[in-house]
């Protein structure tokens, strides 16, 4: 049966992970190009492409070999750069003609941990990039509602 | 131009009307009516946001009963949990790798401040 969790998890990722190393250090790891090609795609994966405008409006570009050879190219744009709690940009595949797909609305924030850094990704679908603007500020509180919608009446 | 279902999935959810509809409905079926109730709205307005999630495939409602009962289909917010899943698996595996890296860089720069 399809619960009231599934349609909160349906339309928004959450990956949270605690990194040993600084806030700062991983905020850097974030937004300099020689740290992201370091550690950016899955195990295996080459980074062969990695050009970064870290600015509100600045784009960036990525591309990645898989160890078969495949290559995978991604782009956004930033929309928020708040050193060294939080950065929003937009995230998109592209397709073997370069044509980026659909846009995802990504939150990374970084939280002090002891001596560690609680990382969290959030991602948002959108149908539209109108309705994404629109809705890029009050998304985040529709979910929180949702969420406590779900909580006391499901 | 058909959108593609992802689209109208998503599209049917950039509303927390709809996503408020959608989780009454993971509870059971229900009426228009009955769905109205918690919104304070006109039934109308309840019907059109019923059409968008019937449109995406979210809802399902009886052809032959009077009272046209709403419920809940699952396979549209699986295939959207199934494409988010995707991202999900790159980013644990990103993140693998970003915890070893910022754990070797801080080992070198250890390292670093002790030959000085």
């Amino acid at each position: 049966m399809t619960g009231a969790s599934d349609i909160a998890a349906a339309h928004e990722l959450v990956v949270a992970r605690v990194i040993d190393a600084p806030r700062a250090l991983v905020f850097r790891a974030w937004t300099r190009p020689e740290h992201i090609a370091r550690w950016w795609g899955p195990q295996g994966f080459a980074t062969i492409h990695c050009d970064m405008d870290v600015r509100v409006g600045g784009s960036y570009r990525f591309g990645m070999r898989s160890p078969q050879g495949t290559e995978h190219w991604k782009r956004g744009t930033y929309r928020e750069i708040v050193e060294p709690e939080r950065i929003v940009f937009t995230f998109a595949w592209e397709d073997a003609n370069g044509n980026p797909g659909r846009e995802l609305l990504t939150t990374v924030t970084f939280a002090e941990h002891g001596t560690k850094t609680k990382l969290t990704l959030r991602q948002a679908g959108f149908d539209t990039i109108d309705r994404r603007d629109d809705h890029a500020t009050g998304w985040a509180s529709c979910l929180q509602r949702f969420a406590d919608y779900i909580t006391t009446e499901a | 131009m058909t959108p593609d279902p992802l689209s109208a999935t998503l599209a049917a959810l950039a509303d927390p009307t709809r996503r408020a509809i959608l989780a009454r409905l993971s509870a059971g079926e229900a009426t228009v009516t009955e769905l109205a109730q918690p919104f304070a709205m006109s039934l109308p307005a309840v019907s059109k946001h019923l059409k968008v999630l019937q449109r995406a495939g979210l809802i399902a409602r009886s052809r032959e009963a009077q009272w046209r009962p709403c419920r809940i289909e699952a396979g549209p917010l699986k295939d959207l949990a199934d494409w988010l899943a995707q991202y999900r698996r790159f980013w644990e595996a990103s993140f693998d790798r970003l915890d070893d890296y910022l754990r070797e860089v801080q080992q070198k720069g250890t390292a670093h401040d002790r030959s000085k």
